[in-house]
């Protein structure tokens, strides 16, 4: 069974992994979500989901990835300075659905690929944050 | 000449909303699109406005088969923001209940695929077995759909006669390995509408993140109760059933087994039953900051609750879902392509997809 720690070794970061409500956090660093999708397929961990939080006032979004590798949750978190952050789609089609929904739900947007058809808001404008729209209303 | 069949919204198998936009050239399909979303109702959003007691109820119509599953899985995640670890007692009933679920869903299914293949009694036989299930699980619960059995640190109820489960459980294995057992695997008409339909090979189901059912038809011996096992199934002793085809039977018969690993559960479950609590008495809990996450394996593969809670809040500051069908839909895609169009229906139906999960 791979050690958490050489998969820390392979993404080049001395931090260790903290075990806490249930996942292993590694804290990334500068270390991007591309170079971490690269990483996660080389061990063979099988993605999991996206789960996005939007920050009070302006602090923007953050965006956790999980991935399973044989039992153990694997978690990894992402402050993003804008409302983007580069898709991992191309590298890992399981990511396909939920990056779609997240772009949907929060206006977020996952660079370097198309939204195909709307999955949420079909025959609505993508990428709108819905939080919003149902605070305005 | 190459001609676009829209499948849909109103799901020519299962009556829910889901559109599949198929390319076709004759009778064979080329390609094919999905339209999922129809029913949309912003529940994760919605658990943001509920309390801890009142998203459990919220949760728990996240899916109208699994329901149980749902709940159980929340009660985890926000057990460890809590520090309550239900009592033994409770870490059964779970067991039990997560597999008498497992048992109606599937035997569902399998009702609803045999209708598919043209098999109108098997249809009914499997029906007339899930109703002895449902009536086993409203007994326990009071209800047949909707069972409230789950809290934070515990159950709701308890089992009171166990007795009468295993006796449900033994006609049902009784019912799965004379009929429908035997008639799945050596009917030429279940063969010939199955074998070698609607594939998705081992490196597509890996590559796409595959779970439950589907993923193990496809050789991926993967389920949440070996590799990461909860409540009580670490004590439990049962196989994983896998098969390498990755077609429509290969999902049929990783079901039909997984129905008798169920019953194997119920009855080590039911012997073992423990004494004691139900759930953690009047021991008093606070919320800390944090979030916490579960996953538990559900008839359709795994599901994943992420909680955030900040202490001192009344409601969670945010719930994340990930249901097994919105990690398997996407595959159909795949499944269809090459596939016959009167067998896409079959093809659609074999990953057991939950529309409601999906739309959460």
């Amino acid at each position: 069974m791979i050690s958490l720690e050489s998969i820390s070794e392979k993404l080049g970061i001395t931090e260790p992994w903290i075990e806490k409500g249930g996942v292993h956090w590694l804290t990334l660093g500068a270390t991007n979500v591309r170079a971490l999708a690269k990483t996660m397929n080389e061990i063979h961990a099988r993605f999991i989901t996206i789960t996005a939080y939007q920050l009070p006032k302006e602090e923007g979004f953050r965006l956790e990835y999980h991935w399973d590798l044989n039992g153990r949750l694997l978690g990894f978190s992402f402050q993003l300075a804008s409302k983007s952050i580069e898709s991992i789609y191309d590298l890992c089609e399981a990511a396909d659905w939920i990056e779609r929904e997240i772009h949907e739900e929060y206006a977020l947007d996952f660079t370097g690929r198309e939204y195909e058809p709307l999955l949420l808001r079909q025959g609505e404008t993508p990428g709108v944050n819905l939080r919003d729209v149902v605070a305005a209303s | 000449m190459s001609y676009k069949i829209p499948m849909g919204p109103y799901h020519p198998a299962l009556e829910e909303p889901y559109k599949l936009d198929m390319i076709c050239e004759g009778e064979t399909v080329i390609d094919a699109k999905l339209h999922v979303g129809f029913n949309f109702r912003g529940i994760e959003h919605l658990a943001e406005t509920r309390n801890h007691i009142q998203v459990i109820a919220l949760m728990e119509r996240v899916c109208g088969i699994c329901s149980n599953i749902h709940t159980l899985t929340l009660c985890r995640a926000m057990e460890g923001l809590t520090g309550l670890t239900p009592p033994p007692r409770a870490q059964y009933i779970r067991v039990i209940m997560a597999e008498l679920e497992r048992l109606h869903s599937h035997v569902l299914w399998a009702g609803i695929a045999a209708k598919l293949m043209g098999f109108k009694t098997m249809f009914m036989t499997c029906f007339e077995i899930r109703e002895k299930v449902m009536d086993i699980l409203a007994a326990i619960s009071g209800n047949r759909v909707n069972y409230s059995m789950n809290r934070i640190g515990g159950v709701n109820r308890d089992i009171t006669d166990p007795q009468s489960i295993l006796k449900m459980v033994e006609a049902l294995e009784g019912e799965m390995a004379k009929t429908v057992i035997p008639i799945f695997t050596t009917s030429r008409t279940a063969r010939s509408r199955c074998a070698g339909i609607g594939v998705l090979t081992n490196e597509k189901a890996v590559a796409m993140g595959i779970v439950g059912p589907v993923a193990r038809a496809s050789g991926v011996p993967q389920d949440l109760r070996k590799d990461a096992p909860y409540a009580a199934y670490a004590e439990m002793e049962f196989d994983v059933p896998v098969q390498p085809d990755g077609d429509v039977r290969a999902r049929l018969l990783v079901r039909a087994l997984e129905i008798m690993e169920s019953c194997k559960i119920l009855r080590q479950a039911l012997a073992k039953l423990p004494p004691g609590e139900i759930h953690t008495e009047g021991e008093k809990f606070a919320f800390i900051t944090g979030t916490s996450t579960a996953r538990v394996e559900a008839p359709r593969g795994e599901v994943m609750y992420s909680v955030s809670w900040k202490e001192g809040s009344r409601n969670p500051a945010r719930v994340h879902v990930r249901t097994p069908t919105f990690a398997v839909m996407p595959a159909i895609r795949w499944m269809v392509q090459g596939a016959r169009l009167a067998d896409t229906p079959l093809i659609q139906a074999s990953i057991d997809p939950c529309y409601s999960c999906t739309d959460r």
